[in-house]
């Protein structure tokens, strides 16, 4: 979606450090001006300046946004750090002030008209703030939610218990039947639907029937999450074209989740408004498993492991 | 050019043109039509005569065959018979390419859509922007961002040449009529306008859109008969919700694929092509009132706002807040009130119940729309969805939910072919609150479907049989309980069905007695609020129903005193402050003369 990588997941040290070294460019490249080529900015434009960027930055360089009441805060200590920097110096404050003590006197026919106009309409900037700040407001709550909460030490599925430190997946076997960490590299661009297709790809291509016989009306035709009926869920169904997702996540985590579905989540992940099935009421233990295969063949991701 | 050539008349010197061009064979030159004159050619007015496509590279066919068997084929199966996987499961049918039937195209009714396997250009490329968009309204995805141009013009050299069987693209005898949209002279586009959206209510009519699409388009004239090329039910499109018209992915409202759809026609459908018995004027009122029946954000307002769309989804965007609005005196019994109608009104996104068993995979109501407003006794809730068919369950037939079927290959044991064949049950629609609401630290709450065992759920639930009734809910493996002493103070004040759509007016006292049972409303609050759907005509029954994620019901809090003062002392204040500025700096610069 975007070229520059968000802020993600709100990120306080990550978000100081660019801000403050997007700071110091932003003075350093004014003090430039200057030096070399001459051009001197007013310091009350350069801290507007600043201060606009600082806004901007908070509203939309990270992701998922935070509240306004936080970013209100932000902003604040951004001010309060604009004005000691334009106060440091006498001739840098005298700078700041000029256009405004201009304004106020008004010698000029623009001023003058500057000042008419701010005196008429700050009144009512100030009172439409305040309005807008007091009356009721019906914005929708923020919810955080833990996408990949803790998982348990083993789960049970269909009366047979898995440890998730030491179950592995039972089809992803090479062609003489052994589990192989390198059979899914081995068969990446093959075709599942070739008759003469070894093991692995016939365990795929049955994962893949399964898939699209019961994943892909949330998930999506091409796993992104973005099935028929993803626009009327909340969360949004996992997209695992996306590296945040099975790609981080170890095989049999998702045998636990795709086994449990959303009203197996632990209370910090929201179980009451999953509507991911416990898939141990629709599949067997085998059908889980192939499908979990077909999804990284499909997406080209290998699962996390343990070391 | 030479001036005098214009002193004919303009539409002479275009047939001159046209005979000109046909003379040399046309092939490769451009044919002109005009105004709504068939031309000699056999072309409708509008279309121009294009050529076969070039032939797609050896190569291409070879990797777009990889590519096919990785992501297509499973559901447009190994022969592209349209029967992979996921056929089993889906209605409308992912589409079955061996007779070459496609349905969005720039071409003449009956003929092969545009495609170029060297040319990835929008709106000359009708398989590859089908591609590249995916289809609204079906599973088909957009594939922009998941394979590369190069890649949707390999796959689909693979199927035009490969797996579309009874035609072929490079046959000479195969013709390439092509709606021309670009051209200014022969298309003459109508503005959307009042007086157009009225000519075209009335061609709609005369020209019978209105017996498959309904008196208000809503899809509703003639659900049951229509049957496409494989004899599979389909449904006329419902002109109200144009982010679902096949094709309209990037931009909905847009009048040209309206236009485009109706001069080409559908092909594998009954929707046939209107070049030739309408002027193209005629079309574009035609297209301008369709669109304007798109819904917007105030019900029936052909000039209000267009809905946003998610970007993501192509669907409306929705917003998780159902505001309900504090009136004085009685809430009107009218939908058409003004009252109601001021409100504003949000859209619920419904997707199939498909995480329990009798799973809904065919989800015939993927919205509805929510208002409510409230006095000092009695919070009313008004709710309008599009359904196709009034559903209501015969006397004595008993309601049973219809079990989940396996899916089993083939084309006759396929959902597709089983609709229309189901018992009709009643429509219905439900809202769901969790009782004790108050009790529960956001965001936590009882489960959406139907709540949990200690955590109950105060669920009301109309049906098509005029009853309103209160159920509570305990989980969604218990049976809902009913509830008569909560059924009581319930009041079902409206539920209308109209031209292909719901009204439900439904009421109930902010408070009551069974405080542990019973929602309580209080102001500035949110309560969890989750809605089902039911359609009888889908077999709909019990969990085999759509449903909402979680939305919050607000009681608009009326606007505190304080509100209303403190901006305007703040104001004053600031004018205080101002004076006192000015004053002080006068002063000081009359002290800094003196010196």
């Amino acid at each position: 979606m975007t070229a520059l990588k968000l802020v993600e997941g709100y990120m306080p040290v990550q978000m100081l450090i660019e801000m403050g070294g997007l700071a110091l460019l932003f003075i350093w490249s004014f003090y430039l001006l200057d030096k070399k080529m001459g051009i001197k900015v007013n310091k009350l434009a350069q801290a507007t300046g600043l201060f606009l960027f600082s806004i901007i930055y908070f509203r939309f360089r990270i992701y998922p946004p935070i509240p306004f009441s936080v970013q209100a805060i932000y902003a604040t200590m951004t001010l309060i750090g604009i004005f000691m920097w334009v106060s440091s110096t006498e001739t840098s404050w005298q700078d700041f002030r000029q256009p405004l003590i201009a304004v106020v006197d008004a010698k000029t026919p623009t001023t003058q008209i500057i000042r008419a106009v701010s005196v008429v309409l700050l009144p009512f900037l100030v009172g439409f703030l305040g309005w807008n700040n007091m009356k009721p407001s019906i914005d929708e709550p923020i919810e955080l939610r833990t996408v990949h909460p803790a998982p348990p030490a083993s789960t049970k599925v269909h009366g047979k218990t898995f440890v998730l430190q030491t179950a592995s997946n039972p089809y992803r076997v090479d062609d003489d039947g052994k589990y192989s960490d390198m059979v899914q590299k081995k068969y990446i661009d093959g075709n599942p639907w070739d008759e003469k297709a070894p093991p692995y790809m016939q365990y795929v291509r049955e994962g893949g029937q399964i898939f699209f016989q019961n994943c892909h009306f949330c998930h999506g035709d091409n796993l992104n999450g973005r099935g028929m009926f993803a626009f009327a869920f909340n969360p949004i169904p996992a997209n695992f074209t996306d590296a945040g997702t099975i790609a981080q996540l170890q095989e049999t985590f998702v045998f636990w989740r795709v086994s449990k579905g959303g009203i197996g989540l632990p209370r910090e992940g929201f179980p009451w408004a999953s509507v991911m099935p416990p898939w141990e009421q629709h599949l067997t233990i085998d059908e889980i498993w192939k499908v979990i295969l077909f999804e990284y063949w499909h997406t080209g991701y290998y699962p996390r492991t343990w070391d | 050019m030479n001036c005098y050539l214009f002193k004919g008349t303009r539409k002479g010197l275009m047939i001159a043109i046209a005979a000109v061009a046909v003379g040399l064979g046309a092939g490769v030159g451009v044919l002109w039509t005009t105004g709504d004159v068939k031309a000699d050619s056999g072309l409708s007015p509008g279309f121009i005569k294009g050529t076969n496509p070039a032939k797609p590279d050896p190569k291409m066919i070879e990797e777009g065959k990889k590519i096919y068997f990785r992501k297509c084929v499973w559901c447009h199966g190994v022969d592209g018979g349209g029967d992979g996987p996921g056929a089993d499961r889906l209605w409308p049918r992912p589409r079955n390419f061996n007779q070459g039937t496609f349905k969005i195209r720039h071409t003449a009714s009956g003929e092969l859509p545009l495609f170029d396997p060297t040319k990835p250009v929008a709106g000359q490329n009708d398989l590859f922007d089908t591609v590249t968009h995916g289809l609204p309204g079906s599973a088909m995805p957009p594939w922009d961002g998941i394979l590369t141009e190069q890649q949707r013009l390999q796959v689909l050299s693979f199927v035009t040449t490969q797996l579309v069987k009874d035609r072929k693209f490079d046959d000479k005898t195969e013709t390439f009529s092509i709606l021309d949209l670009n051209n200014k002279d022969a298309m003459k586009k109508v503005a959307y306008s009042k007086e157009s959206i009225e000519k075209g209510a009335k061609l709609v009519v005369d020209k019978k859109c209105v017996e498959c699409h309904g008196t208000e388009g809503r899809g509703d004239g003639n659900p049951f008969n229509l049957k496409d090329d494989w004899g599979f039910p389909i449904q006329p499109a419902d002109w109200h919700k144009c982010w679902n018209f096949r094709g309209s992915r990037e931009e909905p409202y847009k009048i040209e694929t309206i236009f485009r759809t109706m001069s080409t026609g559908v092909n594998g459908t009954p929707m046939p092509s209107f070049a030739d018995n309408t002027t193209v004027e005629e079309r574009w009122h035609i297209a301008n009132f369709v669109n304007s029946v798109c819904e917007r954000e105030k019900d029936g307002d052909p000039f209000s706002k267009q809905l946003q769309m998610d970007p993501q989804t192509a669907k409306p965007k929705t917003n998780f807040v159902v505001p309900s609005a504090p009136i004085e005196g009685e809430i009107p019994a009218d939908p058409n009130d003004k009252k109601w109608q001021d409100r504003p009104r949000r859209i619920i996104g419904m997707g199939g119940q498909i995480t329990h068993k009798p799973r809904n995979f065919v989800n015939r109501i993927d919205d509805i729309w929510v208002r409510s407003m409230y006095n000092k006794n009695e919070i009313a809730f008004l709710i309008q969805w599009d359904d196709r068919t009034k559903s209501q369950v015969e006397p004595g037939v008993a309601v049973v939910p219809i079990e989940e079927a396996p899916p089993v290959a083939g084309e006759a044991n396929s959902i597709a072919a089983k609709q229309n064949t189901y018992t009709v049950y009643n429509d219905a629609v439900a809202i769901q609150f969790p009782a004790k609401w108050q009790e529960y630290a956001p965001p936590e709450k009882p489960r959406y479907l139907h709540g949990e065992e200690k955590r109950h759920v105060d669920l009301w639930k109309w049906e098509a049989d005029g009853t309103l009734k209160a159920y509570a809910g305990s989980g969604w493996d218990k049976p809902l309980e009913e509830r008569p002493g909560a059924t009581e103070k319930l009041k079902l004040v409206k539920g209308e069905f109209k031209d292909g759509r719901w009204t439900v007016l439904m009421k109930r006292p902010l408070h009551t007695d069974d405080k542990d049972a019973d929602v309580q409303f209080e102001t500035g609050k949110y309560i969890p609020t989750v809605f089902f759907a039911w359609d009888g005509h889908n077999g709909d029954a019990g969990l085999k129903m759509a449903v909402s994620a979680f939305y919050y019901t607000i009681l608009e809090p009326p606007v505190p005193i304080e509100a209303k003062v403190y901006p305007i002392l703040m104001a004053v204040g600031m004018i205080i402050a101002e004076g006192w500025i000015l004053r002080r700096r006068a002063t000081k610069k009359e002290t800094m003369k003196r010196k």
